[in-house]
Formats: structure tokens, sequence, C-alpha cells
């Protein structure tokens, strides 16, 4: 029981982790806390629709278009909307992201209706042992490690990853060192909105497509920054995992209700030992 | 006579780097004392201990007697520790008037009769009702000056208060210093500029490198060998 | 001119007293609904505007305020004044217990636990549905007390308003702004920034509570999503942003232009309002975040009490 909680746990954790890198991105390197992420998340989950209802384009498949294109509209509402709020206090950031998030979901509501959309590629389970894996989950979790593993590689080793985390890091520092800090701006802002975007394309093999599907994504991306820590992205690996496994557990014993309760409690908890997160974080 | 403040093997560490590595200082009562050391030689890291700021890893502060190292910084306010900061930290959308009385605890009006009196001393009592924000750099230090003596307290810690100041001012503040020395109080000032701390304090202590490397009058301290090697190097 | 605003201010109060004499039904319904705005944008100037704390999920304490009086008066059987007074208590005590932990987070993360906050009990009122009829909602005893309502919400209105004046001119208000202006610098010089930060938590939850009472009382009818909306949150805030935060008039005045207007684009625009509710947010956070008093206020000098 407990240890299919545990796959269970891990193989959601695992989406968590890279939609919430995304969002810690953004965070880490421009101090927004950005609202529309989960709206984000949606319009990957309807691209990835309807290339499968117009083309039968496999939804995996259609990751290569979903990060792309929403890489380009996070490039577009940082250069026009969020650099502007770039260093402002988090009032201005989370009242512009809000403005965008509303837009977003009303432009998609016109657009796509209200109407639940779903797609019908991946379902059922197969036994592993004692345990039942649900087959889209744990593609959904190759591919979210797969991700999430090019994104720590780019990270690490590429120069565009590092002047991401130098101005993660100090700003000033990073300026007096030669970035441009403005174009790192921009690439953070589409890179965290291509990570969303995955996220999406993942999820709608699974979950019902409408255009509020993301507010719960945007609420447990933020838990997970927290949790892990303000510009920390192992952090947002841990955290996400952390919170796909509370979710699990508590659902054994409470309902799935409840889950949100639960992973804010340890949130609070977590904020009061440790202000900046479990791993160390920057405020 | 018991030292006001006592500074027990004080260690205070960021990441893996020990600011204040091993402090120990004392602080007998009426005596005007710097604080001197190259730049990141741990002061305002041990000013920050010592006003509860940061928290030490190791080691005890006692003011008084009190251990005071676990204490919020408005406790310690309370007991009896004023400072200033490096970076002025003047209240910018409240008045000088109002950015003393926001301080005590006693009442309204007696609040605002002490400060206007304290800021008549420093000549600044027509600006009172500016916005601290509007005031030139060297009145708003001189309001955060005067701020810390809203409730007297008995210790003072003054953090570089001869930067950015002309010539005039910092005498003015210099004697203020004396003044309170005069009255009983206990001042420890971080310095650069040496002219001051040799001109104003008894005893001066050097830091380097988070550690005590140097005690005693100031003429001694200046003949050191191993300040000036601390300082300009071998 | 001094003596004017207070002489203004009594024919203010004299005329809307009076309003419902002539007004429609349907009139006196908006104009409690603006009353209520101009509650919630207030308090919530009370603690974002005056301490610099962003709560974000300010909603939560008329969500609970609601839920609160809505039980006192279906399983208690006390009288809706009562009730909705006890809404404000139910707020207040909820301000308590959730800021003395989270008051200690710094700006973004305090942002987040209030947004939290509101989540969950949201999460919890739906749970509960032995107790609140989760989803299905709750239904109040019918009533007709839209008069009385009016004449609350007024008073809370005026109530939050002459508080926050209150506040502003007092040393306990400066404290709190220090706060805002340099919290490490006002623990330093000896305030208790916890204890400040809550007390202004708990005045501010105060009318959302009250008002999240008369409102239920008034529908006659609650449910989870209908009560802990962000929308609502952000509503207010952009409202007292509007107008100017830190200001007394600011919020007030931000609620009557923004709620007419909405009142006004709705009615045309049914599709188009929540986009074009988008649109004004993004407009105030870029063009005018001081909001028009705070512009004002800077431009001429004005005193703080405006």
């Amino acid at each position: 029981m407990v240890g299919q909680v545990v796959i269970s746990g891990l193989l959601a954790g695992s989406i968590y982790a890279m939609v919430a890198l995304g969002l810690g991105l953004i965070f880490g390197v421009m101090r927004v806390l950005n609202v529309a992420h989960g709206p984000l998340l949606m319009l990957g989950a309807y691209t990835t629709f309807w290339l499968f209802q117009r083309f039968g384009l496999n939804p995996y498949l259609s990751i290569l278009v979903s990060m792309p294109l929403l890489f380009l509209l996070g490039l577009a509402l940082q250069r026009v909307l969020v650099r502007r709020v770039v260093d402002a206090p988090e009032l201005s950031s989370l009242l512009l992201t809000f403005g965008v998030s509303i837009a977003l979901v009303n432009l998609a509501q016109l657009a796509f209706t209200s109407d639940l959309r779903s797609v019908e590629y991946l379902t059922g389970s197969f036994l592993v042992g004692p345990f039942a894996i649900s087959k889209p989950r744990l593609a959904a979790c190759a591919f979210a490690i797969a991700i999430t593993a090019a994104s720590f590689v780019f990270l690490r080793s590429t120069r565009l990853g590092k002047a991401i985390r130098a101005v993660s890091q100090s700003r000033e520092v990073a300026q007096v060192c030669g970035i441009d800090v403005q174009r790192i701006h921009l690439l953070a802002f589409g890179l965290g909105s291509a990570l969303a975007a995955a996220g999406g394309s993942l999820v709608a093999v699974m979950v019902a497509i409408q255009p509020e599907m993301g507010q719960v994504y945007t609420f447990k991306s933020f838990l997970v920054i927290v949790l892990g820590g303000a510009g920390n992205y192992p952090g947002a690996l841990l955290g996400g995992l952390l919170l796909g496994l509370v979710e699990q557990l508590s659902s054994l014993f409470l309902t799935a209700q409840v889950n949100e309760a639960v992973a804010y409690v340890l949130l609070v908890l977590v904020l009061l030992v440790r202000p900046t997160g479990l791993l160390k974080g920057r405020v | 006579m018991a030292p006001i403040l006592e500074v027990d093997g004080a260690v205070k560490r960021f990441g893996g780097v020990a600011a204040v590595n091993g402090v120990s200082l004392a602080l007998e009562p009426g005596r005007i004392y710097g604080l001197i050391g190259p730049n990141g030689s741990g002061k305002t890291t041990l000013f920050n201990c010592i006003t509860g700021v940061d928290h030490l890893d190791e080691g005890r502060i006692r003011f008084k007697g009190v251990p005071i190292d676990r204490l919020k910084p408005h406790r310690i306010f309370h007991l009896g520790v004023g400072r200033t900061f490096q970076v002025i930290r003047v209240f910018p959308e409240l008045t000088a008037l109002e950015n003393l009385l926001v301080v005590t605890t006693t009442g309204y009006a007696e609040a605002r009769a002490r400060a206007r009196e304290l800021l008549a001393r420093v000549k600044l009592d027509r600006l009172a009702d500016q916005f601290a924000g509007n005031l030139s750099y060297g009145q708003q230090k001189l309001v955060e000056f005067v701020r810390v003596l809203m409730t007297d307290p008995e210790l003072i810690l003054l953090d570089e208060p001869a930067a950015g100041v002309n010539r005039t001012l910092l005498n003015e503040l210099l004697d203020a210093v004396r003044r309170l020395r005069d009255q009983g109080k206990t001042v420890l000032l971080v310095e650069h500029d040496m002219k001051v701390v040799m001109g104003l304090c008894e005893t001066v202590f050097v830091l380097d490198h988070g550690e005590k490397l140097a005690e005693g009058a100031p003429g001694v301290i200046q003949a050191d060998e191993r300040v000036i090697e601390a300082y300009f190097g071998r | 001119m001094k003596r004017w605003v207070p002489v203004g201010l009594l024919l203010l109060a004299v005329a809307l007293s009076l309003y419902p004499l002539e007004a429609t039904g349907y009139g006196v319904r908006v104009m409690l609904q603006l009353f209520m705005w101009i509650a919630l944008a207030q308090s919530w100037n009370l603690i974002s505007g005056l301490t610099g704390y962003v709560s974000f999920g300010h909603v939560v304490f008329f969500g609970t305020g609601a839920y609160a009086s809505s039980l006192l008066i279906v399983k208690a059987g006390l009288p809706w004044p009562l009730a909705c007074l006890g809404g404000g208590v139910a707020g207040a005590l909820l301000a308590l217990v959730i800021g003395w932990p989270c008051l200690r987070l710094r700006g973004p993360y305090f942002a987040i636990a209030m947004l939290g906050l509101n989540e969950v009990m949201r999460v919890i009122v739906s749970y509960y549905e032995g107790l609140t009829g989760g989803g299905n909602g709750l239904s109040l005893p019918t009533l007709d007390a839209s008069l009385a309502i009016y004449y609350a919400m007024g008073l809370v209105a005026a109530g939050v308003t002459a508080v926050t004046y209150a506040i502003l001119t007092s040393r306990f208000g400066l404290r709190l702004m220090t706060i805002r202006e340099d919290e490490v610098a006002a623990e330093a010089m000896g305030i208790d920034t916890l204890r400040y930060k809550l007390y202004a938590l708990m005045l501010s939850a105060i009318g959302p509570g009250i008002v999240g009472g008369l409102s239920a009382r008034d529908q006659g009818y609650i449910e989870p999503i209908s009560v802990f909306p962000l929308i609502m949150t952000i509503t207010m805030i952009v409202m007292a942003l509007f107008g100017g935060k830190g200001t007394i008039w600011g919020p007030v005045l931000g609620a009557t232009v923004l709620f007419f207007f909405q009142e006004a684009v709705w009615a045309r625009f049914v599709y188009l309002h929540q986009l074009l509710f988008g649109a004004i947010i993004v407009a105030v956070v870029l063009l005018m975040p001081r909001g028009i008093l705070g512009v004002l206020q800077q431009k001429y000098n004005l005193p703080r009490t405006i």
C-alpha cells in the first residue's frame, strides 16, 4: 500500500517538479511571481489537444510544438509586460501576472469554450509485481524526467545556462561580468513558459482540459518553489517530488480534497523552521 | 567595575566563511571604544550580532551580565543598547520628528517634547516636520544619531558615523559623542577614518579576517606592526 | 479648508442615509455592494497599504466571516446583526492564528502563504459537508433585509475608514509605517514588528469578516466558490491601488470609480468584462502604482491624512 503510494507520488511529483522548475526560473532570475504560470500550462494542454484532434498527432510528439510555441509567447509577454515589473515590489508582479492570467484564461474561454476536452491516447495501467502503474502517468513521468534532466544539463553546462544561474545569484555581478541581463530575463521567462507548456502537454492525456485547469498548478508550483527554496533549482526538483509524495500519502488517510490543505500546512511548517526553504534558498 | 558589554568567543558563519571567528572583548562603562579593521574583517557582522540582527553560531554576548545573543533586536534595544547603521536607515516617509517619536514607549506628549529637544540639540528643530527622505545626507545622519538617543540607552553602537560627513558636522557629532561619554554612556564605534578614531576613542579593537588582532590605546595600536600589516600588507 | 471636510462628510452621510427613500430596490442593492467594496478595499489598505505586507488572500477573511456568521444564524439561531459581528470576530481570530507564524515571512513568501490560506480555507469548508453543506452550499432562512443591510454595510465602510484615519494619525500608525519603510531599522529601534503586524492583520480582518456575514445574509445562500474567490482579493487590491494605497480616501475613491465602471461595463460587454478587468489591472500596475491620491499627494505635498 505504502509502496504504491510512493510510486504514485513520485510519478505525479516529477511533473510538479518540471512545471515548478519553470516557475522557479522566472522567480529566481527576475523575482517575479508568475501567477500566469497555470494558464501557460493550460495553453500547452490545448495545443496538444487541438493537434491531436485535427491531425491525430501523438500527444507526446506535440511537446515539440507546444514548448517552442509557448516559449515564444513567454518571450513576448516578458518583452511587452513583465520586464516592467522585474525588481518591483512583489505586489506589482503578482497583480500584473494575474492580469495576464485572467486575459489568457478568458481568451481561452472565448476561443475554446469552457467545454471539457480530453485526449484519449494512453489509458490503463500495467502491473509490476504488486504495484499498478498507470500508463499515461508513467509516460508523463518519463518525459518530465527527460525534459527536467535536459534543463539541468542546460543550466549546468551551457554558457547561457550558467549565465542564468549567475543572474539568479547576483544581477549586479552578472552585469559586471558582461552578461546581457535583459536577454537572460527574456530567456528565463521563455524557458519557464516552455516548461509549463510541457507540463500541460503531458497532463492533457490524463486530466480534463478546460480554461481554468491551470490554477491548481500555479498554486502547487508556488508551494514547490517555497519548499525547495527560491532560486534553488535542484530544490524545485526536491520540492516537486516531496509534494507529490505528501499528496499521495495524505490521500491514504484523508480524502483527495484535503490534499491541498495538507500541502499548505507542510508549507507553513517548513517556512517556520527554515524561512528560505528546505534547501538553501535566496530571498 | 563590571563590564557593560562582554563578547565571549563569538563565531558567526555565512556559508563556509567565518565572518566573525572567535572574537572576545569587554567594554567598561563610561568610555569610548573604537572598532577598526580592513574591509571584510567582520566589524558590521559583530555589530549585527550584538544588536540581534544576526545570531551567533557560537559564543555568548552579555549586556550588563544578561545574555542577549538569542534575543530579538527590539528586546535588546529596550534593554539599553542603541545603534546607528552604516547605510543611513531613517524612515523616509516619516518626518524627522516622527522618526524620533516612533521610538519611545512613553506618553505621546512626553515623547514629542523629548524629540523636539533632541532635534534642537543638533540644530534640526526647524526641519522637524520635513519628511526625512527630503533631508540632506548630513541631516539624515544627525536624525539617525539623535533617534538612537530617544530612550537614553546606556550603550550606543555607531556604525561609521563619519562616513560622508563634512568637517563641521563631523565635529558636532564628535562633540556629541564626548558629551554622551561624560554623561556615563558607553560608546562603541566602527570607523575607517583613522583621525576620528585616534582623536576620539580611548581604547581601540582591531579586527582582521574575523579575529581580534590587537587591543589597546590608539597610540599603541597605530604603532603595532601587525595592525599595519593587516591594513597595508607586507 | 479644514472646516469644510467634516461638514461635507456630514452632508454625505445624510444624503446616503436618505438615499433609500428615493431609490429603487435595485439602487439600494447597488449602493450596498459599493459599501461592501469600500470596506474591503479599506481593510486591505490597513495591512498592506500601511505595513507593506501584501495580503494576497485577503478574501479568506470575507469567506470565513460569511461562513461563521451564517452558521451562527443557522445552527445557533442568532439574529443576523450579532451573527455578522461574530463573523468579524472569526476573521480576527483567523488572522491571529495564521498571522502569528506567517507574518515572520518576508515579502513574496507572505503573499504566497496568504494565497495558500485562501485555497485551504475553501477546501476545508468544502470538506466539512456536514457542517457547512460543502459544495452544495448553505442556505439561510428567507429574509428581506436589504434596507437594514444597506445601513449596516454603510456603517462598516464608514467605520473602517474612520479606523484608518485614527490609525494614520496615531503613533501606532507611524510604527506600522516604519515596518513598510525599513523593517530592520524598526526592529533595531525597539519596535516589536511581529506584534504590530499581527495587530494590523487582525484589524484588517474584522471588516471583511463582518461584511462577509452581511453579504451572505443578503444573498441568502453561500457556497465555497462564491466566498473565497481570488478575483475578489484582486479586485479589492486594485481598488485600493487605483485610489492610492496608504491613504485614507484612496480606497474609497478607487472602490467607487472601479465599482461603477464595472457595473457599466458588465451590463454592456458581458463577455469582454473579465478581459477588460485584466487590462485594467495591468494598466494600474504599470501606469499608476501609487494611485490617484498617491500621485496627488506627492505632487502637491498633501498631508498624509488625505
